[in-house]
C-alpha cells in the first residue's frame, strides 16, 4: 500500500511537473544522477572533509540531484537522519577502530551498503578520502555491483616511511579501477598520481570552497595594535614548533604586537611554556578549542593569519582567512602557493627566520598602510571558490562517468594484476572474486526486486524538492488548481 | 563533452593556480606536469670495490669467531701446549701494541692522553685478577650440562658479530655488549678445558681477540688501508687453513661464507640500487631543521 502511494505521489509530481516545465530547472539539463556520497568522516565530527561533503552535497541538491551520504555510527547517532534540504545520511551501526575510521574485513559492510544502493537506485558511487576504510570498502562494492564510482582525495601523503608504502599500495588497489578521481590542488593530483600510478587523465583538479558569506570583514572588532591570528589544530603537521619560535621573537621585536591562537592539541602545552618563559600572558591569547562557527569572530580580530603548516592540500584556513579581510603570511608547503594570488598572501619557506622575515614584511605593510582594506580583499576572495562552481565542475565529472562503461569481472581482475603488481594484484583479485561470489549469494538470498525502493526526499522526483519548488512557484500551483 | 579550448590571438598558458578560471577542462594534463618530481636527490651512490672494502670488517670479526673456536678446539683435545699459546698470545700483543702507536706516529695517544705507565697498569691488574680467578672460572659451570655450555656459547657469539660496531650508524650497535657477549662466550667454553691454566690463557686469549684486535685492525683501517687489506687476506687465509685442519667440509662453507660476505653481498647490494626511486617534490612534507629548544631553556 505505501509503495502504490509512493508511487502515485510520484506520478502527480512528474505530471506537475511536466505542466510547469516552460520555467523549470529541471528540464534544462539533459541527466540527474543518483549520487551516494561515502566516507568515514562526517557531521557530526568535525572537519575539511565533513563540511565538503556537505557542502558538495547541498549544491547538488541545488542542480536537481538526488544525494545521500552514507558514513558510519557517531556514537548514539545511529540509523537514517534527514539534513537540510532533505539530505538523506545514513548512519551505518559499523564499529569504529580508530580516529573516527571504520574497521574493514572488506566483505562485512556488503550487505548494508548492497541494501542501500538498490532501495535508493544509486547510480555513482562518490568516495571521500584516502583514510576512510568504509570509502575504499564501498568503492570496491560499487565495482562488484557495476556502479560507476568518482574518489576524491583530501590530503597529501609522502613514499618514504612503511605506513605510505602500504597506504600507497592500498590506494593502488582502490583507484585502478576507479572511473574517476578529483583532487583539491594541482600538487594533491600529481602526489595521488603518484601514489596510486594513476593515468593522470582521469584526475581532475577541483578545488575546495569557502562560503563567503560566513566569513565577511567587521571592521569594529579588529583590535587597535597589530594582532596575528592563527587558527589550527595544535599538532606537529601544523608547524605549531615554528610558532614557538615565531612569538618570543616577534613580540620581542614589536612591543605592540598581539597573537590570537586558537585550536587545542598536544602541542598546547609547548606554547603555553613559551608564554610562561618570556611572560607574555597579556600578549599571547590561547583560546583553545574553537566551534567552527567562531572561527569568523576570531578571524575579524586580527590583522594577519599566520600558517605554520608543514603540509597541505589545499588549506580552507587561509581561504577564509582572507575572505575575512586578513593579510595572510604562510608556509610553501604542498598546494598552499596554487591557492592565493601573491598579492593576498606572502609565502615562506618552513623555517622561524623565514616566517618571521615575512611577518615583518606584513607588519610593515600594514603599518604604512599599503595593504588594501579588508572589504577589498573580500571582494576579490568570494569570487575565487564558491561551493556551487564546485558543484558544477563536479557535475561535469559525473556526467563524464556516467556515459564510461563499468568495467566487467573479467577486465577488472586483470586490471587489478597487471595495475598492483604480481603478489598484491592476485590477492585482491582473488578477493575481488570473492566478494562477487559473495553478491551472488546476497542475490540468491535477498532478490533485488523484493527489495522497498525509497521515496526520494531529493532529486527530480524527490518530496522536498516538490514542496521546494511549490513553494517557490505559488502563483503557478495557484494557476495549476485553478485549471483543474 | 569538454570544450576545446579557446585560443584568441596567442595561445593561453595553462599556469598551476587554482584562484583562475582557466580555458582547461578539470582534468587536463599540461607538459608542466610533475615537473617538479625529484628522484633519488639523497640517495648515496656505491662504487663496487668500496663496497667490498668496507665489508671486510665483516670479514674480520667472522674470522675472530672462528680463530677463537680453533684455538680452544685444540686446546680442549690437548693438541696446543697452553704455554705455547700464552707465549705466543703475549708475544702478539706486543708487536700489536708497538705497532699501535706506529701507525699513526703517537698522534693517538697524545689525544687520548694514556700513558704507557697506565697502559701497563692495567694488564697487570687484568692478567693478575683472571689468573687469581681461574679456578672459579674453571668449576663456575660443573653442574651445567656441556650441551647447555655449548649452545650458550653459540648463542653469546652470535650475539657478539650481531652488536659488533661494523662502522654503519645503527641501533642495535652496542660494543660493550658485544665484548661482554664474547667475554661471556669465552667463560662457558674454557670451563670444559682440562684445568684452570687452560681457563686463564683461554679468557687472555679472548681479550686479545675480540678487544685488542678489531682497536689494531680499526686504526690500521683507518691509516694504512693498503695493509689492512692485506692483513684482512691473511687473517681470513689464517683462520680457513685452521679450519681445514678440524673439518674440511666445515672450511669450506666457511670460506664461502667469506666470499659470499665480500663479493655478492656487494655485488647485490650494487645491483638492487638501480631500482631505488625516492620520490620527492612540493607534497612531501616539511622538515624542521632548526634546533627551536632554544626558545625553551
Amino acid at each position: 500500500m505505501a509503495c502504490r502511494g509512493g508511487a502515485g505521489n510520484g506520478h502527480r509530481a512528474s505530471a506537475t511537473l511536466s505542466r510547469v516545465s516552460p520555467g523549470s530547472l529541471y528540464t534544462c539539463r539533459t541527466r540527474t544522477h543518483n549520487i551516494c556520497m561515502v566516507s568515514d568522516f562526517f557531521y557530526p565530527n568535525m572537519g575539511g572533509v565533513e563540511s565538503h561533503i556537505y557542502q558538495l552535497s547541498q549544491c547538488l541538491i541545488e542542480r536537481g540531484h538526488k544525494v545521500i551520504i552514507v558514513t558510519h555510527a557517531y556514537g548514539n547517532r545511529k540509523g537514517i537522519r534527514y539534513l537540510t534540504s532533505g539530505l538523506k545520511v545514513y548512519y551505518l551501526p559499523l564499529k569504529v577502530m580508530y580516529n573516527q575510521s571504520t574497521a574493514t574485513t572488506l566483505f562485512h559492510s556488503l550487505p548494508l551498503l548492497r541494501y542501500i544502493f538498490v532501495r535508493e537506485r544509486v547510480t555513482i558511487i562518490h568516495s571521500h578520502s584516502s583514510f576512510s576504510a568504509m570509502a575504499h570498502d564501498a568503492l570496491f562494492h560499487a565495482k562488484t555491483m557495476g556502479l560507476q564510482t568518482v574518489f576524491t582525495d583530501h590530503s597529501l601523503f609522502g613514499f618514504a616511511d612503511v605506513s605510505s608504502v602500504l597506504t600507497n599500495k592500498l590506494l593502488t588497489v582502490s583507484l585502478c579501477d576507479t572511473n574517476h578521481i578529483i583532487c583539491v590542488s594541482y600538487t594533491s593530483k600529481e602526489n595521488t598520481v603518484l601514489r596510486a600510478a594513476l593515468n593522470p587523465e582521469i584526475v581532475s583538479v577541483i578545488p575546495n570552497a569557502v562560503d563567503p558569506t560566513d566569513f565577511t570583514p567587521d571592521p569594529f572588532r579588529r583590535h587597535d595594535s597589530i594582532t596575528i591570528v592563527v587558527v589550527s589544530r595544535l599538532v606537529y603537521r601544523k608547524g605549531i614548533d615554528l610558532l614557538s619560535g615565531i612569538i618570543p621573537e616577534l613580540c620581542q621585536k614589536y612591543p605592540d604586537l598581539n597573537f590570537i591562537i586558537g585550536g587545542e592539541g598536544p602541542k598546547r602545552i609547548i606554547l603555553e611554556e613559551v608564554r610562561e618563559r618570556y611572560q607574555l600572558h597579556d600578549r599571547v591569547r590561547l583560546l583553545g578549542a574553537l566551534e567552527h562557527k567562531d572561527v569568523r569572530n576570531v578571524l575579524v580580530q586580527g590583522h594577519i593569519f599566520l600558517n605554520t603548516s608543514l603540509t597541505e592540500a589545499f588549506c580552507m584556513a587561509i581561504v577564509e582567512a582572507a575572505s575575512c579581510g586578513l593579510q595572510v603570511v604562510s608556509t610553501r608547503v604542498g598546494g598552499i602557493p596554487e591557492v592565493l594570488p601573491e598579492n593576498l598572501i606572502i609565502l615562506c619557506e618552513p623555517s622561524v627566520k623565514s616566517l618571521c622575515e615575512g611577518l615583518e614584511k606584513a607588519i610593515f605593510q600594514l603599518k604604512s598602510g599599503t595593504l588594501p582594506a579588508p572589504e577589498n580583499i573580500h571582494n576579490i576572495v568570494k569570487t575565487f571558490y564558491t561551493w556551487r562552481n564546485v558543484a558544477e565542475r563536479t557535475e561535469k565529472v559525473y556526467d563524464r562517468v556516467s556515459v564510461e562503461a563499468v568495467l566487467p569481472m573479467d577486465k577488472r581482475l586483470d586490471r587489478l594484476i597487471s595495475h598492483c603488481g604480481p603478489v598484491t594484484g592476485y590477492i585482491f583479485a582473488l578477493l575481488a572474486v570473492f566478494n562477487f561470489l559473495f553478491l551472488i549469494f546476497l542475490r540468491w538470498m535477498t532478490p533485488d526486486s523484493i527489495i522497498d525502493v525509497a521515496i526520494d526526499a531529493t532529486g527530480p522526483r524527490g518530496a522536498w524538492t516538490n514542496n521546494y519548488s511549490h513553494s517557490k512557484r505559488g502563483g503557478e500551483n495557484n494557476e495549476i488548481s485553478e485549471t483543474r | 563533452m569538454y570544450a576545446q579550448p579557446v585560443t584568441n590571438t596567442k595561445e593561453v598558458k595553462w599556469q598551476k593556480v587554482l584562484y583562475e578560471r582557466q580555458p582547461f577542462p578539470d582534468n587536463y594534463v599540461d607538459r608542466r606536469f610533475l615537473e617538479e618530481l625529484r628522484k633519488n636527490i639523497h640517495a648515496r651512490k656505491y662504487q663496487y670495490w668500496a663496497v667490498v672494502f668496507e665489508s671486510s670488517v665483516v670479514i674480520q670479526q667472522l674470522c675472530s669467531v672462528c680463530v677463537f673456536v680453533v684455538i680452544w678446539w685444540y686446546m680442549d683435545e690437548g693438541l696446543l701446549a697452553p704455554h705455547w699459546l700464552l707465549g705466543t698470545g703475549l708475544a702478539s700483543s706486543l708487536i700489536g701494541y708497538v705497532l699501535f702507536d706506529l701507525i699513526d706516529g703517537g698522534e693517538g695517544r697524545k689525544k687520548s692522553g694514556q700513558t704507557r705507565w697506565a697502559d701497563l697498569k692495567s694488564a697487570l691488574v687484568f692478567i693478575t685478577f683472571t689468573y687469581g680467578f681461574s679456578p672459579v672460572l674453571k668449576t663456575l659451570t660443573e653442574s651445567v650440562s656441556t650441551d647447555t655450555i655449548y649452545a650458550m656459547s653459540v648463542f653469546m657469539l652470535l650475539g657478539h658479530l650481531i652488536f659488533f660496531d661494523y662502522g654503519a650508524n645503527a641501533a642495535i650497535v652496542s660494543s660493550t655488549l658485544s665484548l661482554n657477549m664474547a667475554i661471556f662466550a669465552s667463560v662457558c667454553l674454557a670451563s670444559r678445558l682440562p684445568r684452570s691454566l687452560h681457563a686463564f690463557i683461554m679468557v687472555t686469549f679472548a681479550i686479545q681477540i675480540f678487544a685488542l684486535w678489531p682497536m689494531l685492525q680499526k686504526k690500521l683501517k683507518a691509516c694504512t688501508p693498503r695493509s689492512y687489506v692485506g692483513v684482512t687476506l691473511l687473517f681470513a687465509f689464517s683462520a680457513v687453513g685452521g679450519l681445514l685442519s678440524i673439518s674440511a667440509v666445515g672450511a669450506v662453507l666457511f670460506a664461502l661464507l667469506l666470499m659470499s660476505i665480500s663479493c655478492l653481498c656487494p655485488f647485490y647490494l650494487i645491483r638492487l640500487q638501480l631500482f631505488k626511486e625516492n620520490i620527492h617534490g612540493p607534497w612531501d612534507e616539511a622538515e624542521i631543521k632548526e634546533d627551536l629548544s632554544r626558545f625553551l631553556s
